[in-house]
């Protein structure tokens, strides 16, 4: 098995979405990091069960080269509709805690919420 | 502060390595696997008659997920459109500068656009395709005719009380063809009409249906939410 393959993508896409979700202080960046999260969980789930014979699984007549399997991509479907509906809330969260507090900075957020000085 | 940054990546190291040794596992994993993938795709035209197994199993086999699925969508655009009602003020779209090429791109592209999302819904159970995918095109050849006409002048054109209701309705319609079944003492889900010739246009039992009625929620659910995030962000 090849080294660079697309499980082993997935697997640096979701390092790099997840330290970007968990580092980056600015709101918005953190919502195309769960971004970039979920994209490398679909390219996951297609990747491994990827077959260099195989078709889509889309049934024509006779059928003579095997088919990839069909669940998955079946679940990616789901993946994709919750993400946009994440994301579409998400977004809505950050327009209003920018308009009452000015910033997209989470810990700024965080700080004048406490009532603390802004360091 | 240094030392909760350095907690962190320590907890992001550990999910990513908790990831990685899970899919190697799942690399040893490959019995049940492949003979789950197998039996739906040696039964999955006989007992459906659609010819993409992918909308077979979404929309016969696990439509209970599919289900739940279409009411997280709905409840997205519901959240999206409460929170910006309870936000208030609107803000008065700023007029895009009138742009000729913009405008006779889009007069062109729109109707490409719309014909593309139609062809998916339809012919979602014999390529690939489907509800979602074709409503998501159709929804964003409208975001491309707001872009060229403005918001608001494509927003005038639908009256929004009776979108939205129809939006409701089509997800009444979706849920209650999924409950019909229990009229007739079948189980919930069953699906009742005959697969018929595998692909023809009238094939898959009610797969068509649910394809049309799913494709008409989201069309209408995304230009929902790209209507609301315009007109309360003042701008495209």
């Amino acid at each position: 098995m090849a080294l660079i393959n697309g499980v082993t993508i997935a697997i640096v896409l979701f390092g790099i979405g997840l330290l970007g979700l968990i580092l980056r202080r600015d709101l918005v960046i953190k919502l195309l990091a769960l971004g970039l999260v979920n994209g490398s969980t679909i390219l996951c789930l297609v990747s491994l069960n990827a077959r260099v014979d195989g078709v889509a699984p889309i049934v024509h007549f006779p059928a003579s080269v095997p088919y990839v399997d069909p669940l998955p991509h079946a679940l990616v479907l789901s993946a994709i509709v919750i993400n946009f509906a994440i994301l579409a809330l998400a977004l809505v969260f950050v327009m209003l805690l920018v308009e009452r507090y000015h910033t997209t900075d989470s810990q700024r957020i965080e700080h004048e919420i406490k009532g603390e000085r802004i360091p | 502060m240094r030392r909760s940054s350095r907690g962190m990546i320590i907890t992001a190291s550990a999910l990513v390595i908790c990831f990685c040794a899970l899919l190697m596992m799942m690399f040893d994993y490959h019995g049940a696997r492949e003979e789950a993938g197998a039996a739906y795709i040696e039964r999955g035209t006989i007992d459906t008659g659609a010819a993409n197994l992918v909308s077979a199993i979404y929309l016969n086999y696990r439509l209970f997920d599919t289900l739940l699925e279409i009411l997280v969508f709905s409840v997205a655009v519901l959240g999206v459109r409460f929170y910006l009602l309870e936000r208030g003020k609107e803000e008065v779209v700023a007029e895009i500068p009138e742009s000729q090429v913009v405008r006779t791109s889009a007069d062109l592209l729109l109707p490409l656009i719309l014909l593309l999302g139609i062809y998916l819904v339809l012919f979602g159970h014999l390529s690939p395709g489907g509800g979602f995918s074709g409503g998501t095109v159709a929804g964003t050849g409208l975001l491309l005719c707001a872009v060229a006409l403005g918001a608001d002048v494509v927003g005038r054109r639908f009256h929004e009380p009776t979108l939205e209701r129809f939006e409701w309705g089509v997800l009444l319609a979706i849920l209650l063809l999924a409950l019909f079944p229990a009229v007739l003492r079948r189980l919930p889900l069953t699906d009742l009409l005959s697969p018929g010739r595998v692909g023809s246009m009238v094939s898959g039992g009610s797969i068509l249906i649910y394809n049309v009625l799913i494709g008409v929620k989201v069309f209408i659910g995304t230009w929902v939410i790209i209507h609301y995030f315009v007109r309360h962000r003042g701008e495209i």
